[in-house]
């Protein structure tokens, strides 16, 4: 009976084996049926996780705090000044507030640009069965969005648009390991390409063999031809660490993106590019940072008192204060 | 398994996905994600019997190439869940019954979630896919290993009590 039922078995494994090698086949020769199985299940679960969305945003945010809570410590204590003024005046929840204000930074890095965008609210990040590094938009063909096009967040790239149904988009992150991006060095003609790693980190590879990177060196995207699947102009990242060794080729450096790609809410696809080219005009500038300098008051000066010469007991005269205040706007 | 067992458990895979897709993958959880799906089908594949295994791993499989975030070749997670399937149905007898011992089943889960990635991954160097650094992959298979290790203990009991239910007088002996 064993022996039978081991035989069924392996002759089911070899039926299955093939069946799935032949779906694979079909796939990479670019069957449209496998593709639109895929697209009808993102048109089926859209509206689920446009649904559950609202409901499983704070329980996501809530990971995401923790995970940050050492590096935005330093936010906190502002950021509770804040919201006790605002308490009062509160009328939307906390959620919709930060996806207030991550739109206002998407449109206005868009606006600056001069991109046409369709904004969109992030329904779901990639499933975690895979290796991919996607998010799924509420907005698809019906918002005039389409393949190929570059998504924006606050302060930069996040991502393309992979698929599209109509009325959701996978878009897949800049993380994502086969994520690439031509980039240049703001301020110089030296270009390279961006890779993804998989986290918030990025590698660039400089092309041109003449040209140096620095740490603090912006990239911003170079464009693509008809500006798909990337527009020109947009900040890509800032480079951490040069890393150049005798025996490569080519030069490399690690790269922070502008964008936390763990904390999207809201992000903005560009349907339209600029009718120029905005170079550099969308590198970050860095926020005034500023120096107090406080000096030691002077050594107390010594003033013969009146009626000199009946007593050598010096009198204290006060001075002006010593103090100055210097305000520098540094980077 | 019969055709009927099969298809309820295709159905029953799909709301498990959806939940997946919808919900859990909405949660931004530390270190790496958490695949509830992946450990629910490994549960389920290691409470069959040999070819339901096989048979119900060839499903999840399909099902999980459905998902759109998915970049890799519809068909490559079916023929890694098949394959993990066999796997366990040829080790059916060193491995035991699983409902009288909860915490081998919950590690067992773990262990099989993360070889699982892990052949994933090798199918997807083997068909020539850009799969990243190792290191990161290795952090993903590890944190999805240490949520699902977490995590399980919730959900194998009323999956096992559920499939207890499900199982006609016949399939019972």
């Amino acid at each position: 009976m064993a022996g039978r039922g081991g035989n069924r078995s392996r002759l089911l494994l070899v039926i299955l084996l093939v069946t799935s090698l032949f779906l694979i086949t079909l796939d990479l020769r670019g069957v449209s049926l496998t593709k639109s199985s895929r697209s009808a299940t993102q048109s089926f679960l859209a509206p689920i996780q446009k649904g559950v969305s609202s409901l499983f945003s704070p329980v996501g945010n809530f990971f995401s705090d923790v995970k940050n809570f050492g590096k935005t410590k330093a936010e906190l204590t502002a950021t509770k000044a804040e919201n006790a003024k605002l308490k009062s005046q509160l009328v939307l929840s906390a959620d919709m507030k930060g996806q207030l204000a991550k739109l206002r930074g998407a449109l206005n890095l868009a606006g600056h640009g001069g991109y046409k965008v369709v904004s969109a609210r992030v329904i779901g990040h990639g499933s975690a069965s895979n290796f991919s590094q996607t998010l799924t938009i509420d907005a698809g063909t019906s918002d005039g969005i389409t393949k190929d096009m570059t998504v924006l967040g606050g302060t930069g790239i996040v991502g393309v648009v992979k698929e599209t149904t109509a009325t959701s988009s996978v878009v897949e992150l800049m993380s994502d390991p086969n994520f690439k991006i031509g980039v240049r060095i703001a301020g110089t003609q030296s270009i390279g390409v961006v890779l993804g790693q998989g986290d918030s980190h990025f590698v660039l590879q400089l092309l041109d063999p003449a040209g140096t990177i620095k740490v603090g060196d912006v990239l911003v995207s170079l464009g693509s031809d008809g500006n798909k699947p990337f527009v020109a102009g947009v900040p890509v990242g800032r480079v951490s660490a040069v890393n150049n060794s005798g025996a490569s080729l080519t030069q490399e450096a690690d790269v922070l993106g502008f964008e936390n790609l763990n904390d999207l809410g809201v992000v903005t696809v560009v349907v339209a590019p600029p009718a120029h080219d905005p170079r550099d005009a969308l590198v970050p500038t860095p926020e005034p940072t500023v120096t107090v300098y406080v000096t030691a008051p002077a050594a107390p000066a010594v003033a013969p008192s009146p009626g000199a010469g009946a007593s050598n007991t010096p009198t204290p005269v006060p001075t002006p204060s010593a103090t100055s205040v210097k305000k520098k706007a540094g980077k | 398994m019969s055709p009927l067992r099969a298809l309820l458990s295709a159905l029953f895979l799909f709301v498990v996905f959806t939940f997946q897709e919808s919900a859990v993958a909405r949660i931004n959880f530390p270190i790496a994600g958490f695949s509830f799906y992946l450990a629910v089908l490994i549960a389920l594949m290691a409470l069959e019997e040999s070819s339901g295994a096989v048979l119900m791993g060839f499903l999840g499989g399909i099902i999980l190439d459905l998902a759109p975030s998915t970049g890799t070749p519809f068909g490559q997670w079916a023929l890694v869940l098949t394959l993990i399937g066999y796997l366990i149905a040829t080790n059916r007898e060193s491995i035991g019954d699983f409902t009288s011992r909860p915490g081998a089943f919950v590690g067992f889960v773990s262990i099989a979630s993360a070889l699982t990635l892990a052949s994933y991954l090798l199918a997807g160097t083997l068909l020539g896919e850009n799969n990243g650094s190792i290191s990161h992959n290795a952090v993903v298979i590890l944190g999805n290993s240490l949520w699902t290790l977490i995590f399980a203990p919730l959900v194998l009991p009323l999956l096992a009590k559920l499939r207890s239910l499900s199982l006609t007088s016949r399939e019972r002996i």
